[in-house]
């Protein structure tokens, strides 16, 4: 088994320009996806001092329940309106207006349909008209853009995920750094590709201490289930004292053994070396040309990487492209995932098919 | 006892159900592979690959063992099918399409994942694997849509099942041999996944807290 060499070799590194290439995370459905709208009845408030008591009467009809997001009343859109504000009846689910209103008069529906409560004081309050109203919460920046243009919710942003987005998460020097990595995982594909597999290449890297921990390439040609990032996770076990397989022909496939010292103090005292000894890929960030096949990423989940960066899609990925196994609900580990690393390098190791 | 695949069974690549007695006779050496697993202290799984009528790969969990989070049984057992194909120099997937997985419990996302990189057609198991599972319980991969992914597979589980789940609940009681000094404890039923340890770990990171929490 060869142990890695300290990095001595200058990294060419700058060969890609890191401006030519922008890391976006790849969000759960929940987040990427469009808000869906339900239709509702607004109504405007014709007298404003009516405001207070119009929202407290008509949540009392109908509370909105599952809709903590909307705000019941909005300032209206149309500056030159006679009436300033509007509010939320009710949502078209929770009345049920006689459809005959509709297709033989072309009524719409009217107050006294909407709020069939007798003691209803309607005081202040204008003909309804129909909204449409996001259905849950927007999570992400553009979300809440889009929804507000419907009618306005609250929104608990998350900054990192607006960065994210807008592609600013990253600093120009952690950037680098990115690329730094990749560049290795770039190299190691093409050794592999020289030994006749697979160009996929990856790096796993503790971004406690910046050190690379493993890197390996693809080796389908040994072993049919060898992809790049199942190598990469048995060396990491090699650096950990266990290990399955050896890599003795394939020298672009390495690890950094864990420093025996830092840990032996430790595992002495009460045997409680559980706390102490890197487990598994706990904390650790993988940099992989394409994004990993549903072997791979589900090996990630058991394996507890903390983060995964990728260059090219693939057309079988499962994190992102066919499954998102990273964010997957009923999974007991959860992990964020950035694409788009040095994606041009990335497809032309992988060309699509 | 049924007879082995016909050259037609081969040539059509379609595959004869394995009979009742065939089914009792690989899944209780399957169980027999969960109890050794047991014993060592691993996540109680184990399974056997048949291909006409001889076992050419038996496998458990050495997860704990090897520090690799992906060795569960099916990968364990895998191994050796390539191993027996390597020294007759036979095409692995070629050998594969005509081999059952026998195991103790649904086959997780990643090994549902390699069967059908290896073209694997049949898995019979017993109990679900509800936190894991490929074959349907968190995801189905057995039959996804994945043509860069092998070819799908079908599945026939139930067989001794309580017996199964009675292994796991029985590990997931006992102390867990690895972890000095479990911080967090459940006693919920957990199938094979990769790694016991996140259940009774010490977990210093706040992922982890979280994630045994919401086990």
């Amino acid at each position: 088994m060869f142990k890695m060499e300290p990095e001595t070799k200058k990294r060419k590194g700058m060969e890609y320009d890191p401006d030519s290439w922008h890391v976006l995370p790849v969000l759960s459905d929940e987040m990427s996806d469009d808000v869906k709208l339900l239709d509702a009845y607004a109504a405007p408030i014709t007298d404003k001092r009516q405001t207070s008591r119009l929202v407290k009467d008509l949540s009392v009809v109908h509370p909105l329940a599952d809709l903590h997001h909307i705000k019941r009343v909005r300032a209206c859109k149309d500056k030159s309106s006679p009436h300033p504000l509007e509010v939320i009846v009710c949502l078209v689910s929770d009345v049920s207006v006689p459809t005959t209103f509709v297709t033989q008069h072309q009524r719409p529906a009217s107050l006294t349909d909407l709020l069939s409560s007798k003691d209803f004081n309607f005081e202040g309050l204008g003909e309804p008209f129909p909204v449409r109203i996001p259905a849950r919460a927007p999570l992400t920046r553009p979300q809440f853009e889009r929804a507000s243009r419907h009618w306005p919710t609250s929104f608990h942003e998350d900054k990192r995920v607006t960065l994210g987005l807008k592609g600013q998460l990253f600093t120009s020097r952690q950037k680098a750094k990115i690329q730094e990595y990749m560049t290795t995982a770039v190299e190691a594909a093409r050794s592999g590709r020289e030994e006749g597999m697979d160009a996929a290449g990856a790096v796993i890297v503790d971004p406690k201490s910046g050190q690379i921990i493993a890197v390996g390439h693809d080796l389908t040609r040994d072993h049919p289930l060898h992809h790049a990032v199942m190598v990469c996770i048995d060396l990491v076990a090699w650096a950990q004292g266990g290990g399955v397989y050896t890599y003795e022909k394939h020298p672009a496939c390495r690890y950094t053994a864990s420093d025996p010292q830092l840990y032996a103090g430790h595992s002495e005292t009460s045997g409680s070396e559980g706390s102490v000894q890197p487990y598994i890929c706990t904390g650790y960030e993988l940099y992989v040309t394409r994004e990993p096949c549903v072997m791979c990423a589900m090996a990630l989940v058991h394996s507890r990487i903390s983060r995964v960066f990728y260059g090219a899609a693939s057309p079988d990925g499962a994190l992102g492209t066919k499954y998102k196994i990273h964010c997957q609900k009923e999974l007991n580990h959860h992990f964020d995932v950035y694409k788009g690393v040095m994606r041009q390098a990335c497809e032309e190791l992988t060309p699509f098919k | 006892m049924r007879t082995d695949h016909t050259e037609s069974d081969v040539i059509n690549g379609s595959f004869h159900q394995p009979s009742d007695s065939e089914v009792q006779r690989w899944m209780s050496s399957a169980f027999n592979m969960a109890i050794e697993a047991l014993e060592n202290g691993e996540v109680p799984v184990g399974c056997l690959l048949v291909y006409n009528n001889i076992v050419l790969g038996k496998g458990r969990n050495e997860v704990n063992e090897t520090k690799n989070a992906t060795r569960h049984a099916e990968m364990v057992a895998l191994d050796q099918v390539l191993e027996w194909c390597s020294h007759r120099d036979l095409d692995p997937k070629e050998v594969c399409k005509h081999t059952v997985l026998y195991v103790t419990v649904e086959p997780c996302i990643t090994c549902a994942a390699a069967l059908r990189l290896l073209n694997v057609p049949l898995v019979v198991y017993g109990c679900k694997n509800e936190r894991f599972g490929g074959c349907g319980s968190v995801l189905d991969i057995s039959s996804g849509d994945l043509p860069d992914t092998g070819t799908s597979f079908k599945c026939i589980p139930g067989h001794r099942a309580e017996e199964a789940v009675d292994m796991l609940k029985t590990f997931y009681k006992q102390e867990n041999p690895n972890v000095a000094n479990p911080k967090v404890r459940k006693e919920c039923v957990s199938p094979a996944g990769g790694t016991i340890t996140t259940h009774t770990e010490a977990a210093p990171h706040e992922d982890d807290v979280k994630m045994a929490v919401s086990d």
